[in-house]
């Protein structure tokens, strides 16, 4: 009678684990099934069972273009985030610098505040200094979006980095920038390296500040919630499935990755 | 940081000759040389070049934007016109006030993050109490990871998948159907109750990550010392680790309310109608064809301040003592 006192909670948390991993994986599950469905409308159930969608979709011209111009704009935030980001952090924990702490809170601003009034907020920016809006507005919004990101990551690694290491190369003679280049950047590798993972799907993910702040050339997310708004059919199902995909494998690559280098 | 006042700077140099091609070349080169020079030598150079870029991009990109929508909230007109006045006013703010056009959906979107918050709470804390203290350790990792794919999918698509589950020949339906529970769907798609089976589906990870790293950090021994002691589940979790874990419980529910005050593209996907909360209202008046900024910078202004100054105030009263982002 104990024993099973004991256990219950144990097993009513399984049990939570379980059905909370269902509510994430089902929909998903629904989604991927639904783009084999032989027919022009999404509805359950799917009945014949088709390869077509596919086929579509690597055929479509616009998928192809979105999905070069949402990784074009990604990698171009990757590298501008991580430089500024780093930068950023260096500044942070750097000793005797007045008003450290006020430095890193507007540094992490942009992690705080809400989306739509991040997104508002720079679509109003680039109008004072005109900038038009297109492909460098875009960049520079998902920039400082990710900046906060790379700037806690690289810091937290920083922190645990033993101060005399730079020392140590400056005095076997290494000057400041090549200590800073051979011994910083190598020890910030595995920070650097999920900083970048997360501004690369951040980038490709984000919609609200690209509908603000795109032109006229649709990236991914906007093709497809465009796709999703004028009449739906299997073929977003099909352009979302590799979408997913492809996202996921870089990000188990990452996971992978990170927990070697930890090893 | 660097700490080198004793050293001639001419020493700093001794290892560059062994780079090769034109990193060795630029390295040896008089202005690389010269440079560093100036950055060995004086304190002044070296803080101005660790300090200027960081400090330019905050300023301009960090603040500058939000400062900018402040100064346009104030104005009766923007951009300036010849025929009208562009003097300061706070009659965008009155607005607000008056119309319950846009209060309303206000009070709506407060109330809806609030409830999306908690019920992320209360679903996720089982479930990451579940990884960090039961699970194996050598488990551990690939029971996260498991809840962690999904959210690999991006905004969008699971949004739109949400769609899948919940439309009227979604998934849901057909099934209830086929066993004979309903004749006709039950209409769940564009109502709040989607809103929220979709929000707290996007918004769960940024629960389930900061109670994991709170419970986690909870020695265990500590558990079984209050089991020992006579306290029962229902104790131990009420004394021993709800206190515990208040750290992970503030930050999960300070990003998740955060982000579910602006959530944007679910709204469009899966509310309805009934459904309109403020960050529509704020993208009509920056969208449509009328062009009404200042009105909409001063929305955002409202809602940036009232969203902030709720987490503030949660921080202050809950009182997590190191409250971190993440």
């Amino acid at each position: 009678m104990r024993t099973y006192f004991n256990d219950l909670p144990k097993t009513a948390l399984g049990a939570s684990y379980w059905i909370f991993a269902v509510y994430l994986v089902l929909p998903l599950a629904l989604m991927m099934a639904m783009s084999f469905k032989d027919a022009n409308f999404i509805a359950f159930p799917i009945g014949n069972w088709t390869l077509s969608w596919y086929g579509k979709v690597i055929q479509d011209k616009q998928f192809l273009e979105a999905s070069l111009y949402s990784i074009g704009i990604a990698l171009a935030t990757t590298i501008s985030a991580t430089i500024i980001g780093v930068w950023i952090a260096l500044l942070v924990s750097a000793e005797n610098i007045w008003g450290k702490a006020v430095i890193f809170a507007l540094a992490c601003l942009p992690a705080v505040v809400p989306g739509l009034i991040n997104a508002i907020s720079m679509r109003i920016f680039i109008r004072a200094v005109d900038i038009p809006t297109g492909t460098f507005a875009i960049i520079l919004a998902h920039t400082v979006h990710a900046v906060p990101f790379v700037v806690i990551m690289v810091l937290t690694r920083l922190r645990s980095m033993p101060a005399n290491l730079v020392d140590a190369a400056r005095d076997l003679g290494a000057d400041p920038f090549i200590a800073f280049l051979r011994v910083t950047i190598p020890y910030l590798m595995p920070a650097l390296f999920g900083g970048m993972i997360f501004c690369v799907l951040t980038s490709i993910d984000d919609f609200v500040r690209t509908f603000f702040l795109g032109g006229y050339q649709p990236t991914l997310p906007m093709l497809i919630f465009a796709k999703v708004q004028g009449g739906m059919s299997p073929e977003i199902n099909a352009m979302a499935t590799i979408v997913l995909v492809v996202t996921t494998a870089v990000g188990l690559y990452a996971e992978h990755f990170t927990r070697r280098s930890r090893s | 940081m660097l700490d080198t006042t004793t050293q001639p700077p001419s020493v700093g140099l001794s290892t560059v000759p062994r780079y090769a091609g034109w990193i060795g070349r630029a390295a040896r080169s008089g202005l690389y040389r010269h440079t560093i020079g100036l950055l060995v030598e004086s304190r002044r150079v070296r803080l101005a070049v660790l300090a200027g870029v960081p400090l330019v991009w905050i300023a301009m990109l960090h603040i500058g934007p939000i400062l900018q929508m402040a100064n346009i909230s104030l104005l009766a007109n923007y951009p300036p016109q010849p025929d009208k006045s562009s003097e300061y006013t706070l009659a965008n703010y009155a607005l607000f006030f008056s119309d319950r056009l846009y209060f309303l959906p206000f009070v709506r979107s407060l109330i809806f993050a609030a409830v999306v918050t908690i019920s992320t709470l209360v679903i996720v804390y089982p479930v990451a109490y579940y990884v960090a203290k039961i699970v194996q350790p050598k488990n551990r990792m690939r029971a996260l990871l498991l809840l962690l794919i999904p959210f690999w999918a991006g905004e969008l698509i699971r949004t739109f998948s949400v769609i899948m589950l919940l439309a009227n020949r979604g998934a849901l339906n057909v099934l209830l159907r086929e066993f004979g529970f309903i004749d006709r769907p039950i209409p769940m798609l564009y109502t709040f109750f989607s809103l929220s089976f979709g929000v707290i589906y996007l918004l769960a990870l940024y629960m389930l990550l900061p109670l994991y790293s709170a419970i986690e950090k909870i020695p265990t021994p500590l558990i079984q010392a209050a089991a020992d002691l006579g306290a029962g589940p229902f104790q131990r979790f009420r004394r021993v680790i709800l206190p515990l874990s208040k750290d992970g419980i503030v930050s999960g529910c300070s990003l998740v309310y955060l982000t579910a005050v602006g959530v944007f593209a679910a709204p469009l996907l899966l509310g309805g109608p009934n459904s309109v909360i403020f960050p529509e209202v704020i993208a009509t008046l920056f969208h449509g064809s009328n062009d009404k900024w200042p009105e909409g910078a001063a929305f955002s202004m409202i809602m940036l301040v009232v969203s902030l100054t709720t987490v503030g105030l949660f921080m202050r009263v809950v009182g997590g003592r190191s409250v971190r982002l993440m």
